[in-house]
């Protein structure tokens, strides 16, 4: 709803943050670093050893012996270098997943604790893709990336280090390919990642198109939307194939890069060796064994440049990943927002009169400088049911979320009780068993508060279309709640909270015609024996209120019981009679 | 929010694109002015060709189907395969040219010899190079518009108006329509790159026998042995990546699943729960890893070592011949040469291809599946379909069980007060009245046996559930045959003004995925709009309102009279404010039998 988002960490934070993640995986990344070196020195012995060989051959000095002496060293040093590749693999790996681990739950430890307010205002989403896509992006990045960074890596530095010591020039012959693989490089990554982000945007764009058409099937069908849904899919299915075609074609000329620049390697060495041999300072063995070091690298030169472009999203990530750790403010675990229980914040306690538990003075709100509450006075008494009632956008859902300490007003000020639950008509169903989403808030309930809470809110019933009771896995891969069903659930789970004051934000709307009276019994109960602030889009529901607060623009317009204000016959009254009989209304907006 | 960041990166891509278009790159491909003249091949046509579905009907196997898909187009994937071979071979020729350039360029000391072997190794690679690309082009090509059919054709059998009954979750089709796809056009490929490593293999044992026949041997008896075991190995690791794999998908989802009950869990106070539940799931995806990563060590160790000692048993075979002087050093280059790039495409041959094959017959039997879903349209423009006998406004009859009826005349405002299951079955039965749900008559004529296009310009019917496809408001609610004059009217009608007027962007506003940018109660209002839009001379309601305040709904119920006025309506609701503005209201509360 707005354009904030939430923070991305800069190179000096993420270094920090992996530094602090590492912390006790130091000597596995060691290990692996000299094992890693180790066994890339390992890998070279071959094309020496074959080297040496030609040397002897040409020179008629090689028999048999020699032979198998040296394909006997060539065999364990394949083998040797072999295991200890997979060992420095293992061992990166392992403090990797180690450290992605941790900083994946100090993401989630660190968002859960973040004032409600602030992610609010960045949007859910922007959370959402940090804890989802982020993630998966990383964890999918690492096991390409590491082995590409530590045994590729090594390999090249090692084997180039073995190219210079049999002969400088030999290497030196091999300088004509960097800049061929730096300006490739440079091309790739400023071509290649808007390429597969365009590809997976259109392809994104698919999936949303499908799923729409999939979820409002109902709809196409009520307004005969099926053949022109078909054209929209099919118009972005083939929007994907151009992206993908381009995206290969990029891919290809990367490749045809590549090969160019070994070609050159090649011709390189070949000529260096041409021009060494001729004037005798080298021999066809050093020049085999420089030929065959560069057909070495071929492989993790490829592999090293193919995931730079994977690193660099990776880093991004790991960026957005470290920007919500790194977020300033209460400390992990500690929370805000209506259902913190016994934390100290805006909220106090009010002291001397017991019966006044909310008390709201003067409290003004704007959101983007646009003025929503305007100087809202209001308190409510110690089990004091209050009904809000008003059309959209009077500023109904403000006024509750400033109650509830999601938002912090521009002026005035806000009490009420430590122990205060919000529910809205935004239900969530989580994925897990039924006892899994009831006990989310209250851990320590027995089975047998759980059924006292499902009995209360009527939602025992539901358990009977539930085959497993209690263990019925929920969410996207158990089964699907209606979402009267789903606010049952919640209803419940609040119950279970025990709560000193209950929010509800229109917390009954999605619900259908006959529904509607379960959960409206259900709200009831809940209710029961507490503070209550209702935000009604019933008129019922405000009628069984004790109190009824009339919102106009972001003020109160009318307070008063329900008979009062039926007497009083203002915009409430003249509501009420509308709703009752269908005749015309004067409504108020 | 996540429609104004990808926005913003649409443009920014869009002036980058331009400013590339600018420098004489049209393709925007970051190409200098070295290579900018060159052609760009393999653009796809602007407009999606007509895509010939592929046939599928009761009899086909999921192997049939995916011998289908690997045959599917010719046209690119023999050239292709062709191509693959020209770089396998080149691939192959590389040892070769090298070992014969120092044999007889380095060693002799010729200077035209050693030029002249560079200049082949030059062109080698030229042929290897464009050989790889070209195959691979084609063979995207082959994929993506085999991939483009097979979604054409899921999507008409799951859009199509008398499909309706698609037994599968949401998210399953989607995983049909997107991954499946993906995973039986991959058999594409099996035309393609498997054909040219086989021809590169014969081309390298065929090079062997000639450079020494024992050497032949040697790799025919020896290189099958190397496969086997490194396919032995790769088994186990490939079980536990998966397995791997899994838990972490279930640590991202637990993340995500948290995250977008956010709300719920800031509302009752749980952070501390969700945080030691994810933990807990964390911890377990971080056990999977370590112990898949295990595997795949194991895997690594012995499929390198395996493929290193013989590729190192080669070299000294080799070296045995040299040495007794039956090969040339160029040839004993050579023979090291080709023993290491044998090895690859071996290994593509037998695991990747196998994979392939899998992976296609698995998600080509659930495309099948999903194709024949129950496609029960019995023609229903058949002898006894009246298709033009209709009126203009004709009357709308609804037969329930028992004697009740619900009757709507031209030009009535009916409301329907009943509970849930009564009002969802109603809804069904006006929605397909060709399924059998109930009996609907339109002008006395079962309306089952109209033809459906006749059916759906008549009566138009708006679920409760308020879906908004993604879009501007003004394309949600144009709907085929809808007078476009009446949107404004329309949303004034279902009380959009606080939010949709022309200040705030109007009818171009964005309403999101799934209408995410709008509140509940506007996505209900934005639908209601879009059905009152469509002018139609039926128009049936269910609890079009439920998400809206009571002010609002006065609002509504006074505007909705007003402007379906001369036209017939059926209004299922509860709400008394609703109900009061009806013409007629029908009590179906007591009726506890529904339609049949």
């Amino acid at each position: 709803m707005s354009t904030s988002i939430l923070p991305i960490a800069g190179a000096r934070e993420v270094w920090t943050e992996l530094r602090r993640a590492s912390h006790g995986h130091r000597l596995m990344i060691a290990a692996a670093i000299g094992l890693g070196l180790l066994s890339a020195g390992l890998g070279l012995l071959f094309p020496a050893l074959l080297g040496a060989l030609v040397d002897l051959i040409d020179d008629d000095a090689a028999d048999l012996g020699t032979v198998v002496t040296i394909t006997v060293a060539a065999v364990g040093a394949t083998i040797a270098g072999a295991i200890g590749t997979a060992v420095t693999i293992v061992l990166a790996a392992r403090a990797y997943q180690s450290i992605l681990a941790d900083l994946r739950e100090r993401l989630v430890a660190r968002a859960m604790g973040l004032p409600q307010g602030v992610v609010e205002r960045a949007g859910t989403g922007d959370l959402l893709a940090r804890a989802g896509d982020d993630v998966a992006q990383i964890a999918d990045a690492a096991p390409r990336v590491v082995p590409a960074l530590t045994s590729a890596g090594f390999t090249i530095v090692v084997t180039l280090g073995g190219m210079t010591a049999l002969d400088w020039r030999y290497g030196a012959a091999l300088a004509v390919t960097l800049p061929v693989y730096f300006l490739t490089l440079r091309w790739y990554l400023a071509t290649a990642p808007p390429v597969y982000q365009a590809e997976r945007s259109a392809m994104g764009v698919r999936a949303q198109h499908i799923l729409e058409s999939l979820r409002g099937r109902d709809t196409v069908l009520g307004f005969g939307l099926g053949e022109r849904r078909h054209h929209t899919v099919i118009g972005a299915s083939w929007a994907v194939v151009g992206h993908s075609l381009r995206a290969r074609t990029v891919q290809n000329m990367f490749f045809g890069r590549l090969n160019f620049a070994e070609y050159l390697g090649m011709a390189g060495i070949l000529t260096a060796g041409y021009l060494l041999i001729s004037a005798g300072h080298s021999t066809i063995g050093a020049a085999t064994t420089a030929m065959l070091f560069f057909l070495r690298l071929f492989g993790p030169i490829n592999q090293l440049l193919m995931v730079v472009d994977v690193l660099q999203s990776a880093l991004a990530s790991l960026g957005r990943i470290v920007g919500v750790i790194a977020m300033p403010g209460p400390g992990r675990g500690d929370v805000s927002g209506p259902g913190a229980a016994g934390r100290a914040g805006q909220a106090r306690q009010i002291s001397g009169v017991a019966d006044v538990v909310v008390r709201l003075r003067g409290v003004t709100f704007a959101y983007d400088g646009e003025h929503v509450l305007h100087g809202v006075d209001l308190s409510i008494g110690a089990g004091e049911r209050l009904a809000i009632v008003g059309a959209s956008g009077a500023g109904k859902t403000t006024l509750a979320r400033v109650l509830a300490g999601i938002y912090v007003p521009a002026t005035g000020s806000v009490q009420r009780p430590r122990n205060t639950a919000m529910i809205t008509q935004e239900s969530h169903v989580f994925a897990g068993t039924l006892r899994e989403n009831l006990t989310l808030a209250a851990p320590q309930s027995s089975d047998g508060d759980i059924w006292t809470a499902l009995e209360a809110t009527g939602a025992a019933g539901l358990l009977e279309l539930l085959p497993d009771g209690l263990d019925t896995a929920l969410g996207a891969a158990g089964v699907e709640l209606t979402s009267a069903q789903a606010q049952q659930l919640a209803l419940a789970r609040i119950m279970l909270v025990d709560p000193e004051m209950v929010i509800m934000d229109e917390a009954t709307a999605e619900a259908g015609s006959s529904d509607a009276g379960v959960l409206d019994r259900a709200a009831q109960r809940v209710l029961d024996g507490r503070t209550g602030l209702v935000i009604a889009h019933r008129l019922s529901q405000a009628a069984a209120c004790d109190r009824i607060v009339v919102m106009e623009q972001g003020r109160i317009a009318e307070t008063g019981t329900h008979a009062e204000l039926l007497a009083a016959d203002g915009v409430y009254g003249r509501l009420w009679r509308a709703s009752r009989s269908g005749s015309p209304a004067g409504t108020g907006t | 929010m996540r429609w104004s960041i990808s926005t913003g990166s649409r443009m920014r891509h869009l002036r980058t694109s331009i400013r590339k278009q600018r420098r004489g790159d049209p393709a925007g491909l970051g190409r200098g002015w070295l290579t900018r003249w060159l052609p760009v091949f393999g653009r796809p046509p602007r407009q999606a060709p007509a895509a010939a579905p592929l046939a599928a009907g009761e009899a086909t196997t999921a192997r049939r189907f995916t011998l289908r898909v690997i045959v599917a187009a010719p046209q690119l994937t023999i050239p292709a395969a062709l191509l693959s071979t020209v770089h396998q071979v080149g691939e192959a020729l590389v040892p070769v040219v090298m070992g014969l350039a120092i044999d007889r360029g380095l060693a002799s000391g010729d200077m035209r010899q050693a030029g002249f072997w560079l200049l082949v190794l030059g062109l080698n690679f030229l042929m290897l190079s464009l050989g790889f690309r070209f195959a691979a082009l084609l063979s995207t090509r082959a994929v993506q518009l085999t991939q483009h059919r097979l979604r054409s054709m899921l999507s008409a059998a799951v859009l199509h108006t008398r499909h309706r009954a698609v037994r599968q979750a949401d998210g399953a089709v989607l995983s049909t329509t997107t991954s499946d796809v993906s995973g039986l056009s991959l058999a594409v490929t099996i035309g393609v790159f498997p054909v040219g490593g086989l021809v590169g293999i014969g081309f390298i044992a065929a090079t062997l026998f000639a450079i020494y026949w024992p050497l032949g041997v040697a790799v025919a008896i020896g290189a099958p042995f190397a496969v086997v075991a490194m396919g032995a190995l790769s088994s186990p690791f490939a079980r536990s990546r998966h397995r791997s794999q899994t838990l972490l998908a279930a640590a991202v989802g637990q993340a995500t699943d948290m995250v977008a009950g956010y709300r719920v869990i800031k509302g009752v106070g749980a952070e501390q729960e969700a945080t030691a539940r994810y933990r807990r799931s964390s911890r377990t995806a971080l056990a999977g890893a370590h112990s898949s990563i295990g595997a795949l060590g194991r895997y690594l160790a012995g499929s390198n070592a395996v493929s290193g000692a013989f590729v190192a048993i080669m070299a000294g075979l080799a070296g045995w011949f040299a040495v007794d002087g039956r090969i040339s050093v160029g040839e004993l280059i050579a023979v090291v040469g080709l023993a290491q790039v044998l090895l690859p495409p071996l290994n593509m041959l037998t695991s990747e291809t196998v994979t392939w094959w899998a992976t296609a017959v698995a998600s080509g039997g659930r495309i099948l599946d999903l194709l024949a879903e129950p496609n029960r349209s019995a023609p229903p423009s058949g002898p006894d379909a009246h298709d033009a006998t209709l009126s203009a406004l004709p009357p709308v009859e609804v037969q329930l069980d028992g004697d009740e009826q619900i009757r709507v005349e031209p030009g009535e405002l009916v409301g329907v007060h009943a509970d849930d299951r009564v009002a969802a079955r109603i809804v069904a039965a006006l929605l397909d009245p060709a399924a059998g749900e109930g009996r609907v008559f339109l002008d006395g004529v079962p309306a089952g046996r109209l033809d459906e296009d006749i059916y759906r310009s008549q009566v138009r019917v708006a679920p409760h559930e308020a879906v908004l496809f993604s879009g501007t408001i003004a394309e949600n609610l144009d709907i085929p045959g809808a007078p476009p004059g009446l949107r404004q009217a329309a949303l004034k009608a279902a009380a959009c003004d606080d939010f949709a007027t022309v200040a705030l962007g109007g009818g171009d506003r964005q309403v999101g995925q799934n209408g995410e940018q709008l509140s509940g109660g506007q996505r209900q209002r934005v639908a209601l709009a879009r059905a009152l839009a469509t002018d139609a001379p039926v128009l049936v309601l269910h609890d079009p309102t439920t998400a809206v305040d009571a002010v609002t709904e006065t609002a509504i119920a006074g505007g909705l009279r007003e402007i379906r006025n001369g036209r017939s309506t059926l209004l299922i609701a509860s709400s008394p404010a609703l109900l009061g503005r009806c013409d007629r209201v029908v009590d179906l509360r007591r009726a506890t039998a529904g339609v049949s």
